[in-house]
């Protein structure tokens, strides 16, 4: 189904409960009657267009929306992509991680099982927190700054100097370790761990894994196939301009 | 569900390759077919396709056999299969698995076409179980424990490219693919101890 301006957000959010996370990122919240999405758009001062490139991208796994989000400013992109990194690091990840706390075994293995568990996701967690620092540090301040230079009448002659030395290209290719722990934690998990004693909280923490592996691959697909793209579109013509 | 069996022919007659496509084509068996026509574009060709089994004119590499030999060497499984001439028909072709010849019956060429397939059906149905072996149960501990690629081919006594070859069979097999996945896999089947660790 494609997600259109006219429809009305409530019946958006019943149709499909996974865009929930999503909505709340761009600071909306429930209780919001029967306003389509265009008035919500407007109402939280969003760019109706962006807000739907991203709920129908996220809705629907075939849509490709990267053409006309590539039009779209990346000082907005990348504030979306801030959101989400706030929602896996302080939300998400350590939901996971107070779950895993929880689980229990019976017998002599119980601590071993446990341990194994905290241990790879307390790597994990690190290497989120890595990633999206030096995308926060680095990353997303040089695409603000280099769009700001795009943009300009004057484009800062320093910084035009120093694309010689510094490219986006540098940073593509980094979100392949990541995804790959999340998958090898719901291979651990279905495959190979012993069963807990209280099998609830397992069920919760392959759940709630798959969600997040959902919502990351999303996010990461909007870094390489947009601001990265992008990026690299702006960099050259300063580069030609100068 | 079972791969099919790949080919690469390597034969300068079309009449003679097109034969054989037809024959190799009437197997269910039988899945990509590969056909060049010079010995120049082989290796390029083999490492591109990774074929199962390679049917190579026997004149083809009358100068430079070395091309079969290095082949060989680093393709234990390959099937290799050598087409002569008349002329050639009692001449040994050690480095092959299988010699046909140009004036053989059809129906011998498909007998012993099948034949060979039926030694790579059984060693494919192995690699489909997802079972570790030993020796892929050794390469996870190691890994588990932080050696590299390079240490675990000292201390297992195998070249770097066959511990490469057995992670990715590890992989396949588990679904795991990063250190930290492979290191807790190995402590959950007791391969190391959880202190032991990396
Ligand atoms: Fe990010
Ligand atoms: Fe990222």
């Amino acid at each position: 189904m494609l997600i259109t301006k006219d429809l009305k957000l409530a019946e958006v959010i019943l149709r499909n409960y996974h865009l929930i996370p999503i909505v709340s990122r761009f600071g909306i919240q429930f209780g919001f009657g029967d306003k389509s999405v265009a008035q919500i758009c407007e109402q939280y001062n969003i760019n109706p267009v962006f807000f739907l490139e991203i709920v129908n991208a996220f809705n629907d796994k075939d849509y490709l929306p990267y053409e006309k989000l590539k039009k779209i400013p990346l000082s907005q992109t990348v504030n979306y992509l801030l959101k989400s990194h706030h929602y896996y690091n302080k939300v998400k990840l350590p939901d996971i991680e107070n779950l895993i706390g929880r689980l229990e075994w019976e017998g002599e293995d119980a601590d071993r099982n446990k341990n194994v568990l905290q241990k790879f996701f307390g790597r994990y967690l690190k290497e989120v927190k890595e990633h999206t620092a030096n995308e926060e540090k680095e990353i997303y301040p040089y695409v603000l700054e280099l769009e700001k230079n795009y943009n300009s009448e004057k484009p800062s002659s320093t910084f035009i100097e120093n694309l010689t030395k510094k490219s986006i290209k540098d940073y593509a290719d980094t979100h392949d370790e990541l995804n790959a722990a999340l998958l090898d934690l719901k291979n651990i998990i279905i495959k190979y761990l012993q069963p807990a004693k209280n099998s609830e909280v397992t069920k919760q923490i392959l759940t709630e894994t798959f969600k997040l592996d959902e919502d990351m691959k999303d996010h990461t697909k909007l870094e390489d196939n947009v601001i990265v793209p992008v990026a690299v579109m702006m960099e050259t013509e300063l580069k030609k301009r100068s | 569900m079972m791969s099919k069996i790949s080919y690469l022919i390597v034969e300068k007659s079309y009449v003679i390759r097109s034969g054989l496509t037809q024959i190799l084509t009437s197997f269910p068996e039988t899945g990509n077919i590969e056909e060049i026509d010079d010995i120049i574009s082989f290796s390029e060709k083999f490492s591109e396709k990774k074929p199962d089994v390679v049917i190579i004119n026997a004149k083809l590499i009358e100068k430079n056999p070395e091309v079969i030999f290095e082949i060989r060497k680093k393709n234990v499984a390959l099937k290799l299969v050598v087409f002569v001439g008349t002329r050639r028909a009692d001449d040994d072709f050690p480095a092959f698995d299988l010699k046909i010849s140009v004036d053989e019956a059809k129906n011998t060429i498909i007998e012993k076409l099948q034949n060979l397939m039926s030694e790579i059906i059984p060693a494919e149905k192995d690699e489909i179980s997802d079972e570790l072996s030993d020796r892929e149960k050794e390469v996870v501990k190691q890994i588990a424990l932080g050696k590299t690629n390079k240490e675990i081919g000292e201390i297992l006594f195998i070249s770097p490219h066959t511990v490469i070859t057995h992670r990715k069979n590890i992989t396949r097999k588990l679904g795991i693919k990063t250190v930290s996945g492979l290191t807790a896999f190995a402590v959950l089947n007791n391969l190391i101890k959880i202190d032991e660790a990396l």
